[in-house]
């Protein structure tokens, strides 16, 4: 059902311009991969400090500090360079379910994320010490180390699936 | 051997012609194995950028350089690690092909320069660490941390660009 919508954007102004810069997607995929690394190093440093796996260096909530905001400014770049190459490529995003998994993903590790800071922001010294840290803490760890995984996995994948739909 | 019949002969390998999907009965192979190498380089990239970014007084101001080292470096190693094991199955199934390639020759220029550039910051600056390691950093550190941040950047590029030109 997002096919005609699909040929339509391929048809616009803008897309054709994309299009004709043969740089355009290589570079935006190549900022879109740097910005991947920016938020899933930071999401990995944050939940392995709250399962506990690793060097213990700076408290959670001073972790979260740092990183969930280079989360927001990578999630940023994830989003303006997945737009370009969604405009650039409508069809081969729209037709394969793996674009269409990978946002959902986002939009529940987003908002995820969103509560996590929240919590911490909110009761930082119950959220820093590992004997009154909430039993949470850990099941966010996972999940989120779960889903950004299957957020790159989807996101590779695209290019593998989107002919078998086309 | 000379080195063409080097690659030939990897390029002949079981293993190689598996990935390539010739005798493996399935084409999922290289894909998998590429997810894999882009979860780990995320990792490797996103955990030196913070380093980085601390030898330019940029972020994690509030954590000494050492201890950050300690918090975030085994985890670069481990994921580099990775990194190069997928890395390799991928070259082996089209070793002629990336071995002349021009994007993955400066991909692996740029990742030998960033290595140079670690081991004179290593056994430079950083032997004095203890003078700055919570302060400002000095020029050496600040020139230490760009020219790595820049030449990862390099690396991600270039990666990106093999799969477009091969």
């Amino acid at each position: 059902m997002f096919r005609p919508f699909a040929d339509w954007l391929a048809n616009t102004p803008l897309s054709k311009i994309l299009q004709d810069q043969s740089w355009v997607v290589p570079t935006s995929q190549s900022i879109h991969i740097l910005a991947v690394s920016i938020v899933f190093g930071s999401a990995c440093m944050l939940n392995l400090r709250l399962l506990g796996v690793g060097h213990s260096g700076r408290s959670v909530s001073q972790l979260s500090n740092t990183l969930v905001p280079w989360m927001w400014r990578g999630l940023a770049v994830l989003l303006f360079t997945g737009f370009i190459q969604t405009v650039a490529e409508p069809v081969r995003q729209f037709v394969t379910p793996m674009f269409w998994t990978k946002m959902m993903l986002i939009i529940v590790v987003a908002t995820m994320t969103v509560l996590y800071a929240k919590a911490v922001r909110r009761n930082a010294p119950v959220w820093d010490a590992a004997s009154s840290r909430p039993a949470r803490a850990k099941v966010f760890a996972i999940l989120s180390t779960l889903l950004w995984l299957a957020i790159i996995v989807c996101g590779r994948f695209i290019a593998y699936t989107w002919s078998f739909y086309a | 051997m000379s080195i063409a019949a080097l690659l030939a002969a990897i390029q002949s390998w079981p293993i190689s012609a598996a990935i390539r999907g010739e005798t493996s009965g399935t084409e999922w192979l290289f894909p998998i194995i590429e997810t894999l190498h882009v979860m780990s380089l995320t990792l490797v990239v996103g955990s030196i950028a913070m380093v980085d970014l601390r030898l330019l007084s940029l972020a994690s101001r509030d954590s000494s350089i050492s201890r950050l080292s300690d918090e975030v470096l085994p985890w670069t190693w481990t994921a580099w690690c990775a990194a190069a094991v997928f890395g390799t199955l991928m070259f082996m199934s089209k070793a002629d092909t990336y071995a002349g390639n021009l994007q993955f020759r400066l991909k692996f220029l740029c990742m030998g320069l960033a290595a140079l550039n670690m081991l004179i910051f290593r056994f430079g600056a950083y032997r004095q660490v203890a003078r700055w390691d919570s302060g400002e950093t000095p020029v050496s550190a600040k020139v230490a941390g760009a020219l790595s941040l820049l030449l990862w950047i390099a690396v991600v590029f270039f990666g990106r660009w093999v799969g477009f030109t091969t």
